[in-house]
């Protein structure tokens, strides 16, 4: 089939699932219950650091940016794509009897770890 | 990662026949050389990134920077696959782009493109709006898939965006290009959301009357359905009732009519299959009534069916002596067939010819000998007929298939040996349909008839114990290997005694009670008939007698009918008024011929005839001028007597300037019939003789004869025919060659007795024969 595109058959209604929400990917995400807090894995391989954006507003907690491929080098083709890149978004709701008093961000092997130190809101 | 203000340059993806709209993921396989390129120009971007845009005409392939939309969609390569170097991709929009400027850049095309932002418009239209497209969309999918779980509003809230919501219903809905793109490009969301309501209205206007056409064809259907129940019910009931549908106790009927025929093993098998056939077949299915008509003529034929032979040779010879006045030869050789019939059972039924002029009585012949047998008489009319199938008929699988003439009379006659007459079988034709000759062949070779395949029947039929009888008028045209299988019978014709007796004994009863008249109301003497045979009629046979007679008895009729009661006695003299002045004069109408004419005679179909033959000498001419439509053996029988005469001519004493010096023509009239044949050669010898020595020729003296450039007189065919026509003419001596002396047996004793007959072996007896003063010379030549 020499052609650019497949028109779409007219099949109505696809299962939600396959719809995608937003441009771009949502990385996959482990939630950790600290002691006095919460730790967030953002699994964010190839990603480099400045071109990730982390918001906390009130109990959620947005990490955004773009994943670069940087193998681009004179010599290298790309042969098959599996893996996302550009931008991806990733919204967390926590319980929001907290108050975040305190973030830490740390890379560590290619994932992202979010540290939120708690405060009580009765303190 | 796009900077919402500044222009950017990135590869351009052409798409045929879509768009892609932002959010939303299309897979694409991609081939063309520059879309290829493009594609790889992304994946060696950081971010994956390229634009998807339309071109205006699916059917170009190598599209150019002009060719395409100006507003495309942003979309980021979320996975590659290659196979047999195409390229499988999954893409994602992201973003509307404005394409700015387009170019040609190493094989591939890139763009200079501006992001168009989401609009932002709200308002009671925007919901007005939203609600509409919802409620268009529910129907439709009411309409195509009524049984999905999902709701359409559920399905649409995964995005909270109206535009967006209409970009998921634009993907889903197979829409025309330019509506896609119209949607692509809208400004705001009510534009989008308005060509949403008016794509989906169309769609469910199209779907609606889908289901109504689906609909109706399924009504269609049930009802046919329906019908078919009922009528399997009916049958039901019918079979509890006892009761049979005309169809089944036709079948039912062809059944025991099938257990009741005594039919050969190899047919009843044969036939038993068709009929289990029929039986399970629908009565509307186009093979039943075939199959049926086919059925009832295989148990309708006579297959053991036969009607004993009376072989009482005293009965037969009564039979025919009843029917038929003369013709004593030919009774003779039928009563000698069945007397070997009577000897011997298993003899093979002769195959006779009988061959003669129209109005003997072939026909009549024939049915007399059946009737004296005993054996049912059919008769089938060969003439003209050029279609092989006619006789052997046409295969069943043709529409409209019969069997042939052949079974046709057989089954009409009901038994398996009647005596049928193929009548006219020498005006068989020839068609391009096989030659019916051939397929007669067949049916009259004893070795081969005792199983006559019709094409339609396609089972062997024994008709070796049929009486084949054919008539003809001439042999001439009967091809030889048909000739060769049947005995021949010929009848010449009738004498004025014969055609007498005939027409006291059996014409002018059957006229008179055809026209209603009594023997005592009219009674026509002697004197009359004979007049009427020979001043009105000039034929072999009976038939312009019996048409003559026929008129003369009408006539009288209507006398009767107005009222005459006295009985009526034709005379001679009243023949003029009855049919008015007299057609032929005795032939003697040549009181006395001139020096050169001589009479000949001729054999033809009709009978025997007498012509002349006219010779004169051309003073200063040349040669040898033959007219009279002679065919080439008459003429070369003309030069032959021309050549012989002239080497006799001193004994003739005939100078030998006068053939010199002097042309001859020779006419035989008359000059509209075609002439052919050997047998005028000692007419003309004759005639020449007459010419060359200046004597006449006796005008009572008629002549028949081939002759050789010796001098000798060879025999010739038809002398019965030659004699009776010549005695009709009013001939009185007839010079015949010597070696025709024993046919003169055929000729009836009372003709024979009324002629003169000389037999010439050489031409010399013919010319003293036929010359007396040449003859009293020569005697004087040879005394002195």
């Amino acid at each position: 089939m020499r052609d650019s595109s497949s028109r779409r058959t007219p099949s109505w209604f696809l299962p939600a699932s396959q719809a995608f929400h937003q441009a771009g990917f949502s990385p996959p995400v482990d939630i950790y219950r600290l002691a006095r807090g919460w730790l967030l894995k953002f699994d964010l391989a190839g990603v480099r650091p400045q071109d990730v954006e982390v918001v906390i507003r009130g109990c959620h907690v947005t990490v955004r940016g773009v994943r670069r491929d940087w193998m681009i080098e004179e010599g290298v083709a790309s042969y098959s794509m599996e893996i996302a890149y550009n931008s991806f978004a990733r919204t967390i709701d926590l319980p929001c009897d907290v108050d975040v008093a305190e973030v830490q961000t740390e890379f560590r092997d290619g994932m992202l770890l979010v540290r939120l130190e708690l405060q009580r809101s009765d303190a | 990662m796009t900077d919402g203000q500044r222009n950017i340059s990135l590869p351009v993806l052409p798409l045929k026949n879509t768009v892609l709209f932002p959010h939303l993921v299309l897979p694409l396989v991609v081939g063309r050389p520059s879309s290829l390129a493009a594609v790889e120009a992304a994946l060696k971007s950081e971010d994956k990134t390229l634009v998807l845009v339309a071109q205006k005409d699916p059917s170009v392939d190598d599209p150019q920077p002009d060719g395409l939309y100006t507003v495309g969609t942003q979309a980021v390569i979320k996975k590659m696959d290659r196979a047999e170097g195409q390229v499988q991709l999954v893409v994602q929009g992201a973003q509307r782009l404005e394409l700015v400027s387009v170019a040609l850049e190493d094989g591939l095309l890139r763009a200079q493109v501006r992001p168009i932002p989401d609009p932002q418009d709200t308002g009671p239209e925007v919901e007005a709006l939203q609600r509409l497209v919802l409620e268009q969309a529910t129907k439709i999918h009411a309409l195509v898939q009524p049984q999905t779980p999902i709701s359409v509003e559920q399905f649409l809230s995964q995005f909270s965006d109206p535009l967006h919501q209409v970009y998921l219903l634009g993907s889903m809905l197979s829409l025309d290009l330019e509506k896609e793109q119209a949607l692509l490009e809208a400004a705001t969301r009510v534009t989008a959301l308005r060509l949403m309501h008016e794509y989906l209205t169309h769609e469910v206007q199209v779907l609606e009357l889908r289901q109504e056409i689906a609909n109706e064809a399924r009504t269609e259907m049930s009802r046919e359905q329906r019908e078919y129940l009922l009528r399997q019910q009916m049958q039901a009931i019918q079979q509890e009732l006892g009761e049979q549908s005309p169809e089944q106790a036709e079948a039912a009927e062809l059944r025991r009519r099938f257990e009741e025929a005594d039919l050969p093993e190899s047919v009843r098998k044969e036939a038993a299959r068709d009929l289990t056939r029929l039986e399970r077949m629908p009565p509307a299915a186009p093979d039943y009534q075939l199959t049926r008509t086919y059925l009832e003529l295989v148990l309708e034929l006579p297959w053991s069916k036969s009607t004993e032979d009376i072989l009482d040779l005293a009965r037969a010879r009564q039979v025919l002596d009843e029917d038929h006045y003369g013709l004593k030869e030919i009774k003779e050789r039928i009563l000698e067939h069945l007397a070997v019939l009577k000897l011997n059972p298993k003899a093979k039924a002769p195959i006779l010819c009988f061959v003669g002029p129209p109005g003997v009585g072939k026909t009549s012949l024939g049915k007399s000998i059946g009737r004296a047998l005993g054996r049912t008489f059919e008769r089938i009319s060969l003439g003209g007929l050029h279609d092989e199938s006619e006789l052997r008929g046409h295969r069943r699988t043709y529409i409209g298939a019969m069997p042939g003439r052949i079974i046709q009379a057989i089954r009409r006659a009901g038994v398996n040996n009647p005596l049928l007459m193929l009548d006219e079988v020498d005006k068989l034709g020839q068609g391009f349909h096989g030659d019916p000759a051939a397929a007669l062949l067949e049916v009259l070779d004893p070795a081969q008839n005792f199983e006559f395949r019709d094409n339609y029947l396609n089972m062997a039929f024994d008709l070796s114990r049929v009486f084949f009888v054919t008539t003809a008028n001439t042999l001439d045209t009967i091809p030889r290997p048909l000739l060769d299988r049947m005995e021949l019978l010929r009848l010449a014709g009738y004498t004025g005694e014969e055609k007498f007796e005939i027409a006291r004994r059996y014409l002018i009863p059957r006229q008179l009670s055809e026209a209603g008249l009594t023997a005592e109301q009219l009674n026509i003497t002697d004197v009359a008939v004979e007049q009427v045979i020979a001043r009105y009629t000039r034929e072999a046979g009976v038939r312009q007698l019996e048409r003559a007679l026929g008129r003369l008895t009408r006539k009288v009729a209507v006398r009767f009918a107005e009222g005459q009661s006295a009985a009526v006695t034709v005379e001679p003299d009243d023949l003029k008024e009855l049919l008015g002045p007299e057609k032929f004069f005795p032939e003697a109408a040549r009181a006395k011929l001139p020096p050169g004419v001589s009479t000949g005679l001729a054999w033809t179909e009709t009978g025997g005839e007498v012509l002349y033959v006219e010779a004169l000498l051309l003073p200063d001419g040349k040669g040898l001028t033959l007219t009279g439509q002679l065919g080439e053996v008459m003429r070369e029988s003309a030069q032959a007597a021309h050549s012989y005469v002239w080497s006799r001519a001193g004994e003739l004493d005939v100078a030998e300037s006068k053939f010199k010096d002097f042309g001859l023509h020779v006419h035989v009239p008359a000059g509209a019939v075609p002439k052919d044949g050997p047998s005028a050669g000692v007419a003309m010898v004759t005639a020449l003789v007459s010419l060359y020595t200046g004597l006449p020729v006796r005008r009572d003296t008629a002549m028949t004869g081939e002759i050789t450039l010796s001098g000798l007189v060879l025999p010739v065919g038809g002398i019965k025919e030659k004699v009776l026509g010549a005695r009709r003419a009013g001939v009185s001596r007839i010079i015949l060659p010597k070696q025709n002396e024993q046919d003169l047996a055929e000729v009836p004793a009372e003709a024979r007795g009324e002629l003169e007959f000389v037999f010439a072996q050489r031409v010399d007896d013919a010319w003293a024969a036929a010359i007396p003063q040449l003859a009293e010379r020569l005697a004087e030549a040879e005394a002195a």
